[in-house]
């Protein structure tokens, strides 16, 4: 009878703690709908993209009465984030988060901490990714602009986009194709390299 | 029907023969490795069928019908452990988690070493949700929170990151 509840595997506790545990780390990317933030994170991710969700309002999950089970459907934001081991100590996970304003609730969170940020721009829906990069500015976390190229977009200059997304010289602009691996390599690299370059020694830790 | 814990189908992805030993948890068929997961496998009855992402949760599926934990959502209590924390099962899932799918799939995803997030998307449920289950479980033993083996300092990690980067 007791044996059949909770079996305690034998040294289970001793093994997790001889597991090795990586450190894991993050980059978030954020961009509007459909501005290829889950395609980026595909095309350099060592797993197909996982997916989770947040919900979108305070959730009523414990209910009081099992009647009116229907009302507990609630507006949900999918979260998609993919993984690379960067070596045997350090998993960097990529976040692909929505851009609207809406979703700051998560933004909160997934930006505590992180390393950086990519804001991956729509040209034909630049003002989708304001929200990001005003975000990212006021909370102090290193970004970058990629410029996400999408066939029969009209070409733009990096200055020009610049001055319309109302980024300092300081961040990076680069224009990328999400769905090249070699591509979004080089904007996480500028990322970090842009990342080492503001952040004194002294500040982090 | 026992439950026992059974290895006897390990690695296989499919349900253990009969004769080779019961299930853990009938409801939740999950094969050891997590990556072979085939998601249909995993039903903890939130999917409404060909519904597209419409879910619903399953009620007390969060606070197991403790009337304190229901007030408490998404204040203190889940909200100490990260999106990145890792988990690791203390046990195999036992008699209780019957009743409780959900921690028994939890249980089960997290043999090995998990990241919260990982976590939720494998077990598909709302990553808030599992937080709160989750800080449930570690409390009751269930689970341990582990960090990191070895402590980096943040420019030790940039500059690992930028290299394992580079070297993609």
């Amino acid at each position: 009878m007791a044996s059949a509840d909770s079996e305690t595997r034998p040294g289970a506790r001793e093994a997790a703690q001889q597991e090795p545990i990586p450190q894991a780390v993050k980059i978030i990317v954020a961009g509007g709908f459909g501005a290829g933030k889950t395609t980026l994170v595909g095309s350099v991710s060592e797993i197909a993209p996982l997916s989770t969700e947040e919900l979108m309002t305070e959730a009523s999950c414990g209910v009081d009465d099992t009647g009116g089970v229907e009302d507990k459907t609630t507006t949900t934001v999918a979260l998609d984030f993919g993984r690379i081991t960067i070596n045997p100590d350090i998993v960097l996970y990529l976040f692909g988060t929505p851009g609207q304003d809406r979703f700051w609730f998560m933004w909160d969170e997934l930006s505590a901490g992180a390393l950086g940020a990519v804001v991956l721009a729509d040209t034909r829906r630049l003002d989708t990714c304001f929200h990001a990069v005003d975000f990212f500015e006021r909370r102090g976390v290193p970004f970058v602009v990629a410029v996400n190229r999408f066939d029969g977009a009209e070409d733009y200059r990096v200055e020009e986009v610049r001055e319309a997304l109302d980024v300092s010289e300081g961040v990076p602009i680069l224009m990328a194709d999400a769905r090249v691996r070699t591509s979004c390599k080089e904007v996480l690299v500028e990322l970090i390299t842009h990342v080492l370059r503001v952040r004194s020694p002294a500040l982090s830790g | 029907m026992s439950a026992e814990g059974s290895k006897a189908g390990g690695g296989h992805g499919h349900l253990p023969h009969p004769d080779t030993g019961p299930v853990p948890v009938p409801e939740v068929a999950v094969p050891p490795a997590a990556e072979a997961e085939a998601p249909d496998t995993v039903w903890l009855g939130l999917d409404s069928a060909g519904a597209g992402r419409e879910r619903f949760l399953r009620p007390f599926a969060v606070d197991a019908g403790d009337p304190d934990a229901v007030r408490s959502h998404g204040t203190a209590r889940g909200r100490g452990i990260d999106l990145l924390g890792h988990v690791v099962a203390a046990r195999t899932p036992g008699r209780r988690e019957r009743l409780r799918p959900e921690r028994g799939a939890i249980l089960e995803h997290a043999r090995h070493a998990r990241t919260l997030v990982e976590l939720a998307a494998e077990v598909r449920l709302p990553v808030g949700q599992v937080r709160e289950i989750v800080a449930d479980m570690v409390g009751e033993g269930a689970l341990q929170l582990c960090g990191p083996s070895r402590p980096l300092a943040h420019q030790d990690i940039l500059h690992a990151v930028l290299v394992g980067l580079k070297s993609l």
